[in-house]
């Protein structure tokens, strides 16, 4: 009779941590099949924050079905930070610090004319980022008001949150 | 079949549903796939085999001709058919485990979570699911592996020994290291097992000398040198260069201290690649969860394993083995084995087999610890199930590891794919192929459109399992 027990809580002891660890995958598996995915902070929300979360599949899909990379949007206030809340895809990818991101948004001809360039590389060098800054401008030198692109768009995002 | 059994194969096939939910969150990969893809399907079938026959480093004609076969039978379907696949590949690897370990009593059947979250836990198995190449050959010949140990453990019986030769040629055939499955055979012979035979084991023994003559002899195909990649030593990697620079005239040093540090990595899980990651990150007063609790449970279940060979060392001794002790000599010989062909590059998937053989012994050393310690009064059994719950929490933390690893990786995978133009800039040559560009529209398709990124986790508590 000893052995039984002794025997049964030497299994159980053995068994339990995994046993849960398994329930707690499948749970979790069968909440994100439910639509509840636990622990994420969500799927992006539109364009401009599919970049600022890094997430350049979803962007791609994203434009893939039309979303506007050069289109104002609202972002959550922790994808970029509190101050920086309307923002389009381009400029959210300077806040990615991944070129590769604005590379891609460039490729799709999201960069429509000059001064959207201009705008770009000026926000650029207010966040600070030399390697994007070097995609943007080729090398060339170009002229900015120090700090004017990126109080535009802290003003833009402050409006907004006004608004509201 | 008794309700233990029963239960544990129930279990397992849970198991197999949480892995096969991240499994199959997983795309086809740029790197390493959507290449191979591309040249597989050129020509024939026939025509690809006989090609890789005539390659620099590397023969792998079968393991080419699973991917041309697999791209045949989709017609197109490629997620579907590579990823389901790879699940199925899981579920037979998870059937034939416990066609091994045998789970018939309560002490064998309550082994049975242990044994696969050491399974799936083990860092030597990520790679042969977060990977695919789009066929994983390294999964291949774990399964292989097993399927090998279940013919040599059975009855003696004729085709077995022929389904051992057939299985030694394919496995070999398809990558390098199928060549350990003649390893199986021949170590469960020298402990007794029978299910080949004696002239069955010596055509194993044939069959590489042969294939050992066809690859060196006949078709002067080589194996990679110091060249070919950049590899781990000491606490960082080195590239081609410092390689060469450091023991190109004297490589045996080096070679060395890849067999040692894959033994370690098996038995440890340190050093990793060849690198002492936790070590130094120890030294940098900056260790990480993860490395505390890899290095604890394999610490553990390599103690109980010793302790397993310690206790049977008189049977041993006496040349007489019971079925778990040639799991434990088979495991033991395999990751001799594994080490050995690990001389030139040492990487943690390549290892798989012997990290699948190390699940098995670590089932079998539990299961005969707790039947040892099923005499003692509960009082007394208080310190051996606190160890057993030490080793269990381990290892479970290391098995959803393995799952947030997956998820990793498919972030990972979707983001080369949005940026596989840059890739492609890089290797123009996959282009020039004709029905390249459909393929990687439809890949490209299936990771980011149809198959698009689940939600992103957030959270302290994934730096625990960051692996």
């Amino acid at each position: 009779m000893t052995d039984t027990r002794t025997t049964t809580l030497l299994a159980v002891s053995v068994a339990t941590p995994i046993v849960l660890a398994t329930v707690a995958v499948l749970a979790f598996s069968g909440l994100e099949i439910a639509g509840r995915t636990p622990s994420a902070i969500g799927p992006p929300r539109n364009i401009a924050e599919a970049v600022g979360m890094g997430a350049p599949s979803e962007v791609l899909r994203l434009l893939d079905f039309g979303d506007d990379p050069n289109r104002v949007l609202s972002v959550r206030r922790e994808i970029i930070s509190s101050t920086i809340t309307r923002v389009t895809a381009l400029e959210a990818a300077i806040w990615s610090h991944h070129r590769e991101m604005m590379e891609l948004l460039d490729r799709r001809g999201a960069i429509v004319d000059g001064d959207t360039r201009q705008h770009l590389i000026c926000l650029t060098k207010d966040v600070g980022d030399a390697d994007i800054l070097a995609y943007l401008s080729g090398g060339r030198e170009v002229e900015c008001e120090q700090g004017r692109a990126l109080a535009m768009v802290e003003e833009r995002s402050r409006k907004s949150e006004q608004e509201r | 079949m008794t309700r233990w059994a029963k239960l544990s194969y129930a279990y397992a096939a849970l198991v197999a549903v949480g892995v096969a939910y991240f499994l199959l969150d997983l795309p086809i990969q740029v790197s390493d796939c959507y290449g191979n893809m591309v040249k597989a399907a050129k020509g024939t079938l026939s025509q690809l085999v006989a090609s890789e026959f005539h390659q620099q480093s590397y023969l792998r004609p079968l393991g080419w001709a699973q991917i041309r076969i697999l791209l045949d039978l989709s017609q197109g379907r490629y997620f579907e058919w590579f990823r389901w696949w790879h699940a199925v590949q899981i579920v037979l690897l998870f059937v034939l485990f416990l066609r091994l370990v045998r789970p018939r009593t309560l002490a064998s059947a309550a082994v049975v979570p242990l044994g696969m979250a050491a399974l799936i836990g083990m860092h030597t198995f990520a790679g042969t699911v977060r990977e695919s190449m789009p066929v994983n050959m390294f999964l291949m010949v774990l399964i292989c592996a097993f399927a090998a140990t279940d013919l040599a453990l059975g009855p003696p019986r004729l085709w077995r020994s022929i389904a051992a030769a057939l299985l030694l040629v394919f496995a070999t055939l398809s990558v390098e290291s199928g060549i350990l499955v003649a390893v199986v055979f021949v170590a469960a012979y020298l402990v007794g097992a029978r299910g080949v035979s004696r002239v069955g084991v010596a055509m194993q023994v044939l069959l590489v000398i042969g294939y050992l003559v066809l690859r060196f002899g006949i078709l002067h195909i080589g194996s990679p040198g110091l060249e070919e990649r950049t590899s781990g030593f000491g606490f960082s990697r080195l590239d081609p260069s410092a390689l060469i620079e450091k023991f190109g005239t004297h490589p045996l040093p080096f070679y060395a201290y890849n067999i040692a540090s894959s033994l370690l990595s098996i038995v440890v899980s340190e050093p990793r690649e060849g690198v002492w990651v936790a070590t130094r990150d120890f030294l940098r007063g900056d260790t990480r969860v993860f490395q505390v609790f890899n290095i604890v449970a394999s610490a553990l279940g390599s103690a109980l394993i010793v302790r397993y060979i310690w206790r049977r060392r008189r049977e041993w001794l006496a040349r007489r083995f019971d079925r778990s002790d040639q799991l434990v000599f088979i495991f033991l010989a395999m990751a001799g084995a594994n080490a050995t062909v690990s001389f030139a590059y040492t990487k943690d998937m390549i290892l798989a087999t012997a990290g699948g053989f190390y699940a098995a012994a670590l089932t079998v050393a539990a299961r005969d610890f707790i039947e040892s310690m099923s005499g003692l009064s509960l009082a007394r059994a208080i310190a051996p199930m606190l160890f057993l719950v030490l080793l269990s929490t381990t290892w479970a933390l290391r098995a959803v590891n393995a799952h947030m690893g997956l998820r990793i990786a498919a972030v990972k995978v979707r983001t080369e794919w949005a940026y596989v133009d840059s890739w492609l800039k890089e290797n123009p040559e996959v282009l020039s192929e004709p029905g390249a560009a459909e393929m990687k529209r439809h890949l490209q398709d299936d990771a980011v459109r149809i198959h698009p990124l689940r939600p992103k986790l957030a959270g302290r508590w994934l730096e625990w399992f960051n692996d």
